[in-house]
Formats: structure tokens, C-alpha cells, sequence
């Protein structure tokens, strides 16, 4: 991700746990202990670009005499809790019903990141099945929210109950009221990468609606 | 100063490049041949038919010279058909283009050729229209696919651009009432929308995987180029690193394979101890 993104600031700026590997003098207050040393093995939480960086560096320190203190790093990371495995398999189970924002706002990119760092193949797989899936639930939504026409197809029945024509408001969380319940919720749950799916999912549907609406006009 | 537009064309766009389809028109009034960048247009002698580009045609209807006459395609039974075709035949796919056109030319009556010939094709054959060069492969709009001759039960290109173009400035000269192909239109935008939404599915499993966009019209991909790009853009993402590994990992094979399997610059040097 680009150094000047803001949404790749903002996810590095998310917090990880983090395991010391060594003492590191002076930092106690990190653990509620200040004035005291850092003791190895403590678990903290650090921000990834910290992390990210600690983790990669050691110490540089060649030891003969007992090998397994060379070259060290500083700390070792753990997924964050927002990947954790009881999402993991809320996610196998229903991608749709689980508000991902509640997680991390930035839910994919804090994903993509920790794959960077470290292989999790498993994850990979279930991210791309719940962003596909979740992606044609936005759709959906962004078609009703637009004003969309009548529902020619069956497939879907239920989902946003009154197909309330709320207005959409150009503020920057694109998730429009007056769509009805569950909708609500789904459109609540969202993170950034899908918000910006539903804003141009709903951007397109709008612009065709004024189409269609100013042929006349012509 | 960043526009704000997304890539791509706008449906306002769209609609203005629909307006160089060929649609036939009935005139009313004698009009000579006019010279435009393309080519000349035909010479109206009523009550004979002529092909003119959407954008003449319409501004002869609304002078009161000329009518036009709808492409087959867009009468209620031949919409009709491509509903059922698409809900019930192939619910996954969108309906196929129309065929290339392979009718008489008008020129030379009893011969059927393919107006646009792939480099495939054999040339000893004499050159029909000379504006023609017989490398080119034609796409929308200029292939022939809204005059009245165009072949029924396929959707062209620019189907929904140039069906509310004719309903809108041409409705009397509908086949049918223009209330009930309207409608007929509204389906049909809405099976096909919800389809596209479905058909995103098949980026579901792992590996490669591709949408189908065979027989999307032009206002439908302006409409959903954005959303597309950007679900395909998150699906990248998130297999980047899965994806960095097994490029790396192919590149060791492959480059083990060529040092014999050892792939150690240094077997030279080595003392063999």
C-alpha cells in the first residue's frame, strides 16, 4: 500500500498483541510497571508499523557460547483479535450476517496486511469467499437504496422491507437511511473496501436512474 | 483539480456514442445526400427506406420528415422472448449478441456475405462496398444491429440507449403501444441487473476465476464498471500474498530444474567435505 494512503495509515495504526522476546529497560510503563525494566515475555499491544518493524529487526548480537541468544528479534506478533478464529468461522459459516465493522473498520486491509507479514492460507481463502458474497449483498442493497424499480426477480424477498426512498445524503458514510431493518444493520457492518464498493455500486444505479429519467428531457 | 468521475464512461456518454447506430427511416420529404466525416448518407427519396445514424434520424422525426422504423428486435413478442430466454433458458448467462451480420447487401441482391469479414476470410472475392476495408472487424455501433432488418430476439449492443431513444421521440411508430414495450424494457433491465449481481459469484473459488460478460449492453457495463472493477481489484488484494508465495515458489522450481536439480552456484567451489 502506498505510503501517502490514508486508509493504509489508518490500518497500519491498528493494534496487534505483541510478545517481548528480551528485556528491554525502562519501557515497564508499556505494562503498568513504570520505572520498571520490560521483562521478555510480556504481551503488549503494539501498532503494526511498529511492530512490523520490531518484529523484522533483531539484535545483531552473535553469542558462541550459547547460540540460541544470536540474533533474536525484538518481539513476536499474533494475528489481532479481529481475525481471531471465532470470526474465522463465524465467517464460514455466514459471511453476510456478520457485521465486519464491528471487528475493524478496516477489516480487509488489516487482513491483507497481516497475510503480507506472515502465511495464513486458510484465511485467504475465507476472505475472498466472504468479500465475493458480501459484494453481491451490497449490490443488492445499493440497487434498493438507489431507488431502485420493482423487484422483477424472486430471488430476494425479504431483505430491506419498505423500500424506503430515504434521501440519499452526500455525507461521507454513504450508508443511507430510510432502508429498512436488516438492511440497516448489514449497511451498518460494512468496512472501508466495502463502503466504497457500495458507493459505486450506488453511484451507478443513480446515474442510470437520472438517465432514464432525462431521456425525455432531450 | 481531480475529476470527479469514476474511469470510464458515463451514461450520458454511452448514450451519446449509441447515437451513431444505423436505424432505418421512412422519409417523408425528399433529401439530398449529405456529406458527413463517415461517409455519405443515402439520398431520401420517399416512400423508399434508407439507413441513417440515430442522430439524423431523430432530428428528422422531430422536423416532421422522416419516420423511423423500430428494429425488429424490439417488438413486444421478440422482447417477450428474450425475458423467457433469460429467466428460464439460461439463468446464468446473459442472452448472446446478435449474430454477425451475414444478410444480403442491398447492392447486390441474392448474395449473402459477412458485411465484416475477419483477416481470416478469403478475398479473391470482388469488394461489395468499397467503403469497406476487408480487414476491419466491425463492432458497436457500427455494426447493423438496429435497423429493421436486424435479426429478432437479440439484444445488440446498444439496446437500451437506442430502445428509450425511439420510445421517447419515435413512439408512434411502434408496433405497439409504446406503455407496453416500456414495460417490457423495465424487466428486462432489471433480470439482466440482477443477474450481473449473481453472476459475481463465480469469483468465489480459488484460483483463477472470471466473469462472463458476453451480451452485457453498453449502458449496463457503464452502470456497473465501477462496482466490477473495484470487486475485482478487492479480490486481487486479498490473494496478493498468496499469490507473491506461489510466484516465488514456481521461480525456485523452476530455477532448480535448470541447475540440475542442485541449484547451488557454488557446487564448485565446495570441498566436497
Amino acid at each position: 500500500m502506498s505510503y501517502y494512503d490514508i486508509d493504509a495509515i489508518l490500518t497500519d495504526a491498528e493494534k496487534i498483541p505483541c510478545t517481548f522476546q528480551i528485556d528491554v529497560p525502562d519501557l515497564g510503563y508499556l505494562d503498568n510497571q513504570p520505572g520498571h525494566t520490560l521483562k521478555s515475555g510480556s504481551r503488549v499491544a503494539l501498532p503494526i508499523w511498529l511492530a512490523e518493524m520490531l518484529a523484522i529487526a533483531n539484535t545483531g548480537t552473535v553469542d558462541m557460547d550459547d547460540p540460541s541468544q544470536s540474533s533474536k528479534s525484538f518481539i513476536t506478533f499474533d494475528l489481532p483479535p479481529a481475525l481471531g478464529n471465532d470470526v474465522v468461522q463465524a465467517l464460514k459459516a455466514d459471511p453476510r450476517s456478520v457485521p465486519l465493522r464491528d471487528q475493524s473498520a478496516h477489516f480487509y486491509a488489516l487482513a491483507t496486511h497481516m497475510m503480507e507479514l506472515s502465511e495464513e492460507p486458510e484465511l485467504s481463502a475465507v476472505l475472498r469467499k466472504t468479500f465475493v458474497s458480501r459484494a453481491a449483498e451490497i449490490a443488492l442493497h445499493a440497487r434498493k437504496v438507489g431507488g431502485g424499480g420493482s423487484s422483477y426477480h424472486g430471488r430476494d424477498g425479504g431483505g430491506a422491507g419498505g423500500k424506503g426512498k430515504g434521501k440519499a445524503t452526500k455525507d461521507d458514510n454513504a450508508s443511507n437511511l430510510g432502508v429498512g431493518g436488516a438492511g440497516e444493520d448489514f449497511l451498518r457492518g460494512l468496512d472501508e473496501w466495502e463502503r466504497k464498493l457500495f458507493r459505486s455500486a450506488h453511484d451507478g444505479t443513480k446515474a442510470s436512474k437520472e438517465w432514464m429519467e432525462n431521456v425525455k428531457k432531450r | 483539480m481531480a475529476l470527479p468521475l469514476p474511469p470510464g464512461l458515463t451514461q450520458n456518454e454511452v448514450a451519446f456514442l449509441a447515437e451513431m447506430e444505423m436505424v432505418t427511416v421512412v422519409p417523408r420529404q425528399r433529401l439530398d445526400s449529405i456529406d458527413l466525416l463517415g461517409g455519405k448518407t443515402p439520398q431520401l427519396r420517399p416512400p423508399h427506406r434508407a439507413q441513417l445514424p440515430l442522430w439524423l434520424a431523430l432530428l428528422l422525426k422531430k422536423q416532421r420528415r422522416a419516420n423511423i422504423v423500430p428494429p425488429a428486435w424490439m417488438h413486444p413478442a421478440s422482447l417477450a422472448e428474450i425475458i423467457h430466454r433469460e429467466t428460464k433458458e439460461d439463468p446464468e448467462a446473459f442472452s448472446p449478441p446478435p449474430p454477425p451480420p451475414s444478410r444480403a447487401l442491398y447492392s447486390q441482391p441474392g448474395t449473402a456475405r459477412r458485411l465484416n469479414p475477419s483477416y481470416l476470410d478469403d478475398f479473391t472475392q470482388p469488394q461489395q462496398d468499397s467503403q469497406q476495408d476487408p480487414n476491419s472487424i466491425l463492432s458497436p455501433p457500427f455494426l447493423p444491429s438496429n435497423v429493421a432488418e436486424s435479426p429478432a430476439g437479440y439484444l445488440p449492443y446498444h439496446w437500451l440507449e437506442v430502445a428509450e431513444a425511439l420510445l421517447t421521440h419515435a413512439g408512434d411508430d411502434m408496433p405497439a403501444p409504446a406503455g407496453e414495450v416500456r414495460s417490457l424494457l423495465r424487466d428486462l433491465v432489471e433480470v439482466r441487473a440482477a443477474k450481473m449481481r449473481s453472476s459475481t459469484s463465480a469469483l468465489e473459488g480459488f484460483g483463477d476465476a472470471y466473469l462472463t460478460l458476453r451480451g452485457v449492453g453498453a449502458m449496463e457495463l457503464a452502470e456497473n464498471r465501477s462496482f466490477l472493477a473495484g470487486l475485482v481489484d478487492g479480490v486481487r488484494k486479498i490473494g496478493a500474498s498468496a499469490e507473491a508465495t506461489r510466484r516465488e515458489e514456481e521461480e525456485e522450481a523452476r530455477r532448480g530444474g535448470d541447475y540440475g536439480g542442485d541449484g547451488d552456484e557454488d557446487s564448485d567451489e565446495d570441498m566436497g567435505l
